[in-house]
């Protein structure tokens, strides 16, 4: 019986208000959500996204393709550790390659503790690309964590 | 936690296809009976790429300890392949 309950409960046995009233603040009780820890509940743990999901659903001249891949968090984590085995003086000669691509990214700059940031936040991660119908080629890209 | 098991999956239109096991725990034997040569061989390329060869290793390692959980699969008209490492 949590805190809420009880003093609405003490108050109609004291009296201090109707039975209807009661019953109304219990209803209103219930629909309102609990934003407060109460008597030491614990909160919800917080849940963190433990595999990258890449879908792809392709349909080319009525053949349709699908793949799936998923990877662990872990090796995410881990790739990004390359990027610390990389010799310095390649580090330049990469971000020209990135940026001739047109692919704004400093390798030295890669680093796992702006990972463990990025991670935390994936959870509600998700895009979906609906590539638009040429011809008889379609294609739809799916990348979610779970 | 190093990968033990890898399942490779290849089914085809006509429902053919088989299913195989790999013991990827065995691999470990090979693995430590060569780890002196692999160790020198890697402290070569290390030291020549100025690369520090404990990290290499630590990189590596961490690397392989999170395969398990890893899985492709591809499927087509003709075709259904799955690739998994538990």
């Amino acid at each position: 019986m949590n805190e809420n309950r009880r003093q609405i409960l003490e108050m109609l046995a004291t009296e201090k208000i109707t039975a209807e009233e009661a019953e109304r603040l219990l209803v209103a009780l219930e629909d309102a959500p609990s934003t407060a820890n109460e008597g030491g509940e614990a909160e919800k743990p917080k849940h963190c996204a433990k595999y990258l999901r890449v879908l792809v659903e392709a349909n080319k001249n009525g053949s349709p393709a699908t793949v799936n891949v998923r990877v662990p968090m872990q090796l995410l984590r881990a790739g990004v550790r390359l990027a610390s085995l990389i010799p310095r003086q390649a580090h330049e000669k990469l971000d020209e390659a990135f940026s001739k691509h047109g692919v704004p990214l400093t390798v030295s700059q890669i680093k796992p503790e702006n990972l463990e940031e990025l991670i935390e936040h994936l959870d509600d991660f998700s895009v979906d690309i609906d590539a638009a119908p040429e011809g008889d080629q379609q294609a739809k890209v799916r990348v979610f964590c779970e | 936690m190093t990968p033990n098991l890898a399942l490779i999956g290849i089914q085809t239109s006509a429902k053919r296809g088989f299913r195989l096991w790999f013991p990827l725990f065995l691999l470990w034997i090979p693995v430590l009976l060569l780890a002196p040569l692999l160790f020198l061989a890697l402290l070569i390329v290390c030291l020549g790429k100025r690369v520090n060869p404990w990290r290499a290793i630590a990189v590596c390692w961490a690397i392989v300890c999170s395969l398990p959980g890893t899985g492709i699969q591809v499927q087509t008209p003709k075709a259904l392949i799955q690739v998994r490492v538990l």
